[in-house]
């Protein structure tokens, strides 16, 4: 079967040989047409308007304000903060869609993240040695307690019927609190004014890919000029960058050739059929919101040892990388590849929304706003059609029987 | 130790404070319930409802315009709801999830439009709800003078119990309400439609959660914060699954968490950090669920994509 091609260059699915003859000359642009007319872009093209709306209703022109959005998020320093907030916030993502995935609906992202981070901290700060093993004592610890917190919700569903959907929510705020009391008290710097941690040893800090103060930092620096973008992006970005990108490998190969992540997808897909087939879902639930933990542990993590050095009260939370990684993994349909195209898009509204605040005095607001109305429009399936919509009949009304 | 001073009327004030937005939120969630409508959008509803009724008494210097107003929102955002999930047959956990997320974006970025504030909004031109003491009865002692002496709103709370009580169990709606959520087959060819009980069960919620936010923002308090209603639309949702769907087991339920929120509060007054009291509600929330150890089958299983 040849592979036909759109005129954007993607590979069409191939369809009936009569659909195209039977609809007109042009199949291909047809099609090229209906694949920009999918939920996804359709969605996010609508949320833009009426995002625009609200920033009309605001009193701020919509066009200047999203090219300040565009412009803010897209060029120079506004690009190298798009790639710093994509990272934790495709790994948040990618936490969140592995349980998606499953069928587990994880809203402890959040709680999650934040014991990660503190455990890793704690680490970071008390255990002596050479600073990268350190380090990976402290990324274990964050993966563990992460894991631990989130394995703790699926714990309940299976053994005390308490869904993870409510319990994994409610866990968050005992994990932010008992951190925030930490962070207040125990280990607070002393004499400091800012509520936060002692900062964490020089070693143990995560490296930007490239310093300006290496060698072969120094020499690009010089050859391409301090202010070109590669040179700012690699001292900027530090390596959870790689991380994240080797995670969404992990993922991608878990999901696709392993037999636990078939076994996790036909489970997202059909509990009742998995189990039937012989699948163990009660331990996969734990295993997946393990990961899933763990992954949101290892962000906090790298965000204190990366981008934040110390562990500052609240500052994990403030992020909202949890909330917003989960509309992420909606959009982006649990797909590693698609969560991190997603994760950037999004970034990059954040650091535009940021943008359009200081000089269209729009609030930076807009851009959680945006996102949101994004995932309305995809779960309400919005999407151009020409087609007449099939008519609800008793069949589908008997499928809700099962749910009783 | 303790005890004695913590048994007090005013403790009883503040567990009727924190009962009250919580008990009409979770009677909106188990209504849906009963459509057959998980509906985890109750946080969302609230914070909407909670802001329109401080804007509604901001301009129009009334407080129950401003209850007007909240009631308005919470039934226009519970309306996307309601036509994505029953009429688009979308998933409403996703819906609700993103409206969540999408109510606390539209209080926040008004508030900065509107007011040009960030974080906390309170104004001398916000009237706030006034408690209504019934004469004779909130002289009696104790919980007299905590019962009698609600607003408006509070008195709609108490009442809202026994009324969806009866209309679920002793009228032709609410049997086939019951229908609907229990066997939707069975109530279509009884000639129910089915869609129309879920609309109604969702916009219905949405009333009661603006309701509850404007307690929250004029009854409680008399100002908006960002995200205000920090978790208890979660709470509500599981006031209803400890309760079984049961208007009076809700009820219970609220004055749960009423006490676990007041006692947090008092035990903060008594020295405690508030890091440790400020969880109670959760925790209290969550050993509940575990204490009684039901089986939820419906919500948890297949739910994301």
């Amino acid at each position: 079967m040849s592979v036909e091609t759109t005129d954007v260059g993607m590979p069409a699915p191939s369809a009936p040989a009569d659909r195209g003859r039977r609809r007109g000359p042009w199949p291909i642009l047809r099609r090229a047409a209906m694949s920009l007319l999918g939920p996804a872009p359709v969605s996010i093209g609508l949320a833009l308007v009426l995002g625009g709306v609200v920033i009309a209703l605001a009193g701020a022109d919509p066009i200047t304000a999203y090219r300040v959005m565009g412009e803010g998020a897209l060029t120079g320093p506004g690009l190298v903060n798009t790639f710093q907030r994509a990272v934790p916030l495709v790994g948040m993502a990618l936490a969140l869609a592995v349980a998606f995935r499953a069928g587990v609906f994880n809203l402890g992202g959040e709680g999650q993240m934040v014991l990660g981070g503190l455990a890793g901290t704690v680490v970071a700060l008390f255990v002596p040695g050479p600073g990268l093993l350190v380090m990976l004592l402290a990324f274990a610890a964050a993966v563990l307690a992460g894991g631990l917190w989130g394995a703790l919700s699926a714990v309940l569903e299976t053994r005390l019927a308490v869904p993870i959907l409510i319990s994994s929510l409610l866990l968050s705020y005992p994990a932010r609190y008992f951190s925030s009391y930490l962070v207040r008290f125990p280990l607070k710097e002393k004499g400091s004014s800012l509520v936060a941690t002692e900062p964490v040893p020089e070693a143990v800090r995560i490296p930007s890919l490239l310093s300006e103060s290496s060698p072969l930092g120094a020499a690009i620096a010089r050859a391409l000029g301090p202010e070109n973008i590669l040179v700012r992006l690699t001292s900027t970005l530090d390596w959870s960058l790689v991380v994240v990108a080797l995670l969404i490998v992990a993922v991608l190969v878990f999901n696709r050739r392993t037999p636990a992540g078939f076994e996790a997808g036909i489970t997202g897909l059909n509990p009742h059929f998995a189990r039937y087939a012989g699948v163990r879902t009660d331990r996969l639930k734990v295993s997946t919101m393990f990961v899933s933990g763990g992954i949101a542990g290892l962000v906090g993590i790298m965000l204190v040892l990366g981008s934040q050095i110390r562990l500052v009260d609240g500052a994990l939370i403030a992020t909202n990388y949890a909330w917003t990684g989960l509309l992420v993994a909606l959009l982006a349909g649990s797909r590693p590849l698609r969560v991190a195209v997603a994760g950037a898009f999004f970034a990059a509204i954040i650091v535009g929304g940021e943008a359009m605040q200081r000089s269209a005095g729009v609030s930076a607001q807009i851009s959680q706003l945006i996102q949101a109305i994004v995932i309305v429009l995809i779960a309400i399936r919005v999407q151009v059609t020409w087609r007449r919509r099939a008519k609800s009949t008793v069949r589908e009304q008997s499928d809700d029987l099962g749910r009783v | 130790m303790f005890s004695v001073e913590l048994l007090d009327s005013a403790l009883f004030a503040s567990v009727f404070r924190a009962l009250i937005p919580i008990l009409l939120a979770a009677i909106g969630g188990l209504i849906c319930e009963r459509a057959g409508v998980f509906n985890i959008g109750l946080e969302g509803l609230m914070l909407s409802g909670a802001f329109a009724a401080v804007a509604g008494s901001y301009f129009s210097g009334s407080a129950y315009a401003g209850v007007l107003s909240g009631v308005v929102a919470g039934v226009a955002v519970s309306s996307v709801l309601a036509y994505g999930a029953v009429t688009r047959k979308g998933d409403p956990i996703v819906l609700a999830v993103a409206l969540n997320l999408f109510a606390v974006g539209i209080t926040a970025f008004l508030l900065v439009a509107v007011w040009d504030v960030r974080g906390v909004f309170q104004d001398p031109r916000i009237v706030g709800l006034k408690t209504m003491p019934i004469p004779a009865l909130s002289q009696l002692p104790w919980l007299g003078s905590v019962l009698f002496n609600l607003t408006l709103v509070g008195y709609v709370a108490l009442l809202v119990v026994p009324v969806v009580q009866l209309v679920l169990f002793r009228t032709a709606v609410g049997l086939r309400l019951r229908g609907v959520g229990e066997r939707p087959l069975a109530a279509s060819s009884l000639g129910v439609q089915p869609g129309r009980y879920q609309y109604g069960a969702i916009l219905a919620s949405g009333a009661l959660c603006g309701l509850a936010g404007a307690q929250l923002s004029l009854g409680n308090v008399v100002q908006f914060a960002e995200n205000m209603t920090s978790g208890r639309g979660w709470i509500a949702v599981v006031a209803v699954m400890l309760a079984r769907a049961h208007p009076v087991g809700v009820l219970g339920a609220a004055l749960l968490f009423g006490f676990a929120e007041a006692i947090g509060f008092r035990l903060q007054g008594n020295g405690l950090p508030s890091q440790l009291t400020d969880a109670a509600p959760y925790v209290v929330t969550l050993v509940a669920l575990v204490v009684a150890r039901r089986q939820f089958a419906r919500a948890s299983t297949s739910v994301a994509t």
